[in-house]
């Protein structure tokens, strides 16, 4: 695409260049752009990079809330790493991400397939699918802490009532059972943020490919492994990509339902590093653990990114 | 006849029956907002009688609601917030992905790699800096710190959705444009953004749910109770010690959806072309 | 009195008119130059009362008394940390700002001096209780005026219990446990939170440990001593506790679960404030009526109670700290702030001698053992001084998720090194 916009591209700069010309200087791409790029570039720079540069600094620090820094160097980062609690943070985070990712993925790629067909309401259904996405997460997460307690559980009222389980499972009290909630919640918030842009990917594949493939002989299963999957893949990157984003940094939906109990079984990145620099008033140490982030994520993002291009090729 | 009832047997695999398992899955959660925010607080707090039912529907707390807060109010400043953060990042957006999409300049690289790694960079690390930068400006408690400080959040995105949007559109039109002897930004305006209504509806939807779900900078940045937002308003009022006031959270997360889920479905179809011809080709 | 209000407005004149330039600093606040405005930042109160008392009638008494309007900053529950931290760390917010547990430590450095109106008060009402102090003198300055402590001890079914053949409230932890084996083979079990809560779970796990002898530092704030058969004993008995007596929702509960418990009448003992009581005679009087309290069962060591201190503090960045101080001293007379105790029962406990035997105490019997805490009450991290590690201990749920570990089924040993290990990864720069 990048070739055939520079070959029909008129340049008017061959020609003998007049006295300077403000109009003619703005008119040229790299000036243009620049001038484009340059105030949200600056925005950024002040609200996103300053604070960054500033919270790194902090890392380095033995900074307590309120009182002056010392420089220690990388002592938070060893500290953090020696930390028992950090390892299960990271364990935690790992787990949360690629357990929710992927059932936000299955589930949202069948539920595309399901609303790609035609039925009536059609409009109607696809919004109200999209509500768990829309609703304010601290809202919603209420409701889940109030479905999904032990004593009120409208599930364990069921299975108890079926004689399915006596106590029913205690789904933020057990280790297990609270992360496994954690991820049903957080993937019921995000699965229709994937349905509706997998949806769109689907609409962009043309049924004469899927009416080759069939004259071809391909079964429902085949058409959609080699057809569906292949071009939706650009689409299904884009949403893994926002989707590993936002939930290996979540904060909202544990900080509501745990506040990363029982025993941190639940404690990820963003709550373990708030609760030490703000709870703890360690504001170097919770630098250093936010800021321990960002390399796994900056690897996992670079990873599909790169997995994404050879795939291209 | 044998036909049609095989049909609908097809059908109802394929359609109803996925359907009907994912409408639970979603909406079951809102059906309980909605029961618990009718129910009176014996009902709530029996474990005894059949959770599903309101035996005794009261309206009362969504009379408390709107009578003991300013749930109006804040339902007014979430929707201008998110408006106005959402528009200034969508221009933002545009003065990105523009040229970065439609154009080859030096330095194009390193803009596109310092944008990228701006959706990275953790939240929690941001806020104590961003305060203080909200502070020496004056804007404590007023609600132009957020509207200055979600952007932070939505330039990225929108940023990315729209270049994916942007490299789709053919360069026929603006280059004919470009030879009748417009300027680059007479094409820009006047040629090419109107052909990318779509890609902004995508980027502007996705924007807005993300600036009105907002917790923490609202948290911090406002804590005046008329400058509060729907989120942090209600947890601030509703939740009190070591008790919740369930139904009016319940009815304040009924209300709060409601706006926006009609607002969604009218631009749902909108929504899925923007991402369409953008997003997919990206 | 009037005195104090009389110097008080005529500083105000001189202040703004010397000051011109810092009100534009404090920019939205500033208001009109005619009254002055003072802020007060603080955290929703469970009793609702007690909020509207504040706005509804002290407010406009100071403002014609005075002519200073009080601005009354409401923040979210569990966030009052966050805004003051922010306040503290950027140098601007309110003037005044309610501090709990030991935050005016945390904040010592932006905290004015207030030992003088500190002294003024505990002399006019009959001295400050010994427990009042260890939480707000910092390195001998009084760095926020002691308010009132919202205490957590024990709640019980007194029908239950009575159906179970007890009487009273088990004194020891061994009848305690007795009690409560009984009690959940009767379908009542005890409700006691494990999980990362606020308050509910180091209510009553401190008092455990320190009941049993154990305790994570010597009073030299230095040396490690979680290791010991005292910790041991405590853990072992926390193991049994839960198996025989309690839920075992409890290892995820925070704060609300167990009023919610409550209510549904799903548990027969709970550890938390009077808030349990206030709830059930508002919402669920029959519940209210069997709703007993009583103070926490003794261990081999003695009896102990968690000391959760709400105070109030003057940021030293205010530029009306003179005028916050006679704030403070006017709040602080009998003539006001008995009324705004009693507006929330005795929700907080008045760390006054003055008000032993107030007539607030009377009101509701059941909560007088509230007030007999306050002999024994301390701060998480006691016998150590309150420290930033004490803080940092507490964020990071050490004792209590050594004792969830254990409920899970770790062995005592196991989770009282890991629990070692992470004091002393805390304590090391001390």
């Amino acid at each position: 695409m990048a070739s055939a916009h520079t070959q029909a591209l008129p340049r008017p700069t061959l020609r003998r260049r007049p006295a300077f010309s403000l109009r003619r200087w703005t008119e040229r791409e790299g000036v243009f752009s620049w001038l484009m790029v340059i105030p949200p570039a600056l925005f950024l720079m002040a609200l996103v990079g300053y604070p960054f540069v500033y919270g790194i600094w902090l890392s380095l620090l033995d900074r307590p809330v309120a009182k002056p820094g010392v420089f220690i160097g990388l002592d938070n980062f060893i500290t953090a790493l020696h930390d028992p609690v950090f390892w299960r943070v990271a364990q935690n985070t790992f787990v949360y991400t690629f357990a929710a990712t992927a059932l936000k993925m299955a589930g949202g790629l069948a539920l595309a397939l399901v609303m790609n067909q035609e039925f009536r309401f059609k409009n109607l259904i696809r919004a109200v699918m999209l509500l768990p996405f829309i609703v304010p997460t601290v809202l919603s997460t209420i409701a889940w802490m109030w479905i999904l307690d032990p004593s009120f559980s409208v599930i364990n009222w069921f299975l108890v009532h079926w004689g399915i389980t006596k106590p029913g499972p205690s789904w933020l009290g057990n280790p297990g059972w609270a992360m496994f909630s954690l991820i049903m919640v957080n993937t019921w918030r995000g699965l229709p943020f994937y349905a509706i842009t997998l949806l769109a990917g689907l609409q962009t594949i043309s049924p004469e490919l899927y009416e080759a493939a069939t004259i071809d002989g391909a079964s429902t299963f085949a058409r959609f492994r080699y057809v569906t999957v292949p071009l939706l893949k650009p689409v299904i990157f884009i949403v893994t990509m926002f989707s590993v984003i936002f939930t290996f940094s979540d904060f909202q939906l544990v900080y509501v339902l745990t506040r990363g109990g029982p025993a941190n079984a639940t404690h990820l990145f963003a709550t373990y590093a708030f609760d030490v620099a703000m709870s703890g008033g360690q504001f170097g140490l919770g630098a250093s653990i936010a800021l321990s982030m960002l390399p796994p994520l900056a690897l996992l993002i670079a990873g599909m990114a790169w997995y994404m291009r050879s795939e291209k090729t | 006849m044998i036909v049609e009832k095989r049909g609908f047997r097809a059908r109802s695999l394929k359609l109803w029956l996925p359907l009907g398992f994912f409408m639970i899955f979603n909406l079951f959660p809102f059906y309980w907002m909605a029961i618990t925010s009718l129910k009176p607080n014996s009902e709530l707090y029996s474990r005894k009688i059949m959770p599903l039912i309101v035996y005794h529907p009261t309206l009362e707390h969504f009379v408390n609601l709107l009578s003991e807060t300013n749930f109006l109010l804040w339902t007014y400043n979430t929707m201008l917030v998110a408006v106005v953060s959402t528009a200034i990042s969508l221009i933002f957006g545009v003065m990105l992905a523009y040229p970065l999409a439609r154009m080859q300049f030096p330095g194009a690289a390193l803009i596109s790699f310092a944008v990228a790694a701006t959706y990275l960079v953790p939240q929690p690390l941001l806020f104590i800096p961003l305060a203080d930068i909200i502070n020496r400006l004056g804007l404590g408690d007023t609600l132009t710190s957020v509207i200055l400080t979600y952007p932070t959040l939505l330039v990225p995105f929108c940023a990315w959705l729209l270049m994916g949007y942007f490299k789709s559109v053919p360069h026929e039109l603006e280059d004919a444009a470009r030879i009748d002897g417009a300027t680059r930004l007479q094409t820009m305006f006047r040629i090419f953004l109107p052909l990318c209504v779509p890609g902004f509806i995508s980027a502007g939807i996705f924007a807005f749910t993300l600036a009105q779900n907002e917790f923490l900078y609202a948290l911090i940045f406002l804590t005046k109770t008329d400058v509060r937002t729907v989120p942090v308003g209600a947890i601030a009022e509703l939740v009190r010690g070591d008790v919740f006031y369930w139904g009016q959270l319940m009815a304040a997360a009924l209300l709060g959806s409601i706006p926006v889920a009609i607002i969604y479905s009218f631009f749902v179809e909108h929504y899925v072309a923007g991402l369409t011809s953008g997003g997919v080709k990206a | 009195m009037a005195s104090i209000i009389r110097a008080t407005s005529r500083r105000d004149v001189l202040k703004i008119a010397g000051v011109g330039g810092a009100g534009a600093l404090v920019g939205a606040r500033s208001g009109r130059a005619a009254t002055k405005n003072l802020s007060f930042m603080h955290e929703s109160s469970f009793i609702q009362t007690y909020d509207d008392f504040f706005k509804k009638t002290l407010v406009p008494e100071y403002a014609k008394a005075t002519g200073i309007t009080v601005d009354y900053q409401l923040i979210s529950v569990g966030s009052l940390q966050t805004r003051m931290a922010t306040a503290a760390e950027t140098g601007n917010g309110p003037d005044m700002t309610l501090a709990f547990f030991n935050w005016p430590f945390l904040f010592d450095e932006k905290l004015a001096d207030v030992s003088d109106i500190a002294d003024e008060i505990g002399k006019k009402n009959g001295g400050w209780y010994d427990s009042a102090k260890e939480a707000v003198i910092v390195n001998g300055k009084w760095k926020a005026i002691p308010f009132g402590n919202v205490g957590q001890i024990m709640n019980w079914r007194s029908d239950w219990f009575e159906e179970a053949g007890i009487k009273e409230f088990p004194d020891t932890w061994d009848a305690f446990l007795e009690a409560g084996t009984k009690l959940k083979k009767a379908g009542h079990p005890f409700g006691l939170e494990l999980g990362h809560g606020f308050g509910d779970n180091h209510g009553w796990l401190y008092p455990l440990l320190w009941s049993f002898g154990g305790r994570e530092v010597e009073p030299d704030g230095k040396t490690i001593v979680i290791d010991s058969d005292e910790t041991a004993r405590a853990v072992d008995y926390c193991r049994k506790l839960f198996h025989d007596a309690i839920l075992e929702d409890c290892l995820g509960w925070t704060d609300v679960n167990n009023n919610k418990a409550w209510m549904s009448e799903q548990i027969s003992c709970t550890n938390n404030a009077e808030s349990i009581l206030w709830f059930a005679k508002k919402q669920f009087p029959d519940i209210a009526e069997v709703t007993q309290q009583s103070l926490n069962p003794q261990g081999p060591k003695g009896r102990f109670h968690i000391l959760a201190p709400w105070s109030h503090a003057i940021y030293n960045f205010s530029p009306n700290q003179k005028e916050s101080k006679d704030f403070l001293v006017w709040l602080m007379d009998p003539k006001q702030v008995e009324r705004w105790y009693a507006a929330a029962d005795s929700y907080y406990a008045p760390y006054l001698h003055a008000y032993d035997d107030a007539p607030l105490w009377h009101v509701e019997k059941r909560n007088l053992p509230y007030r007999d805490s306050l002999k024994t009450s301390h701060l998480p991290g006691w016998p150590a001084p309150v420290s930033r590690q004490s803080s940092e201990s507490v964020a990071k749920y050490v004792v209590v998720d050594m004792f969830a570990k254990a409920c899970t089924g770790r062995s005592t040993k196991e989770v009282i090194a890991e629990a070692k290990a992470q004091l002393q990864q805390i304590y090391k720069q001390a």
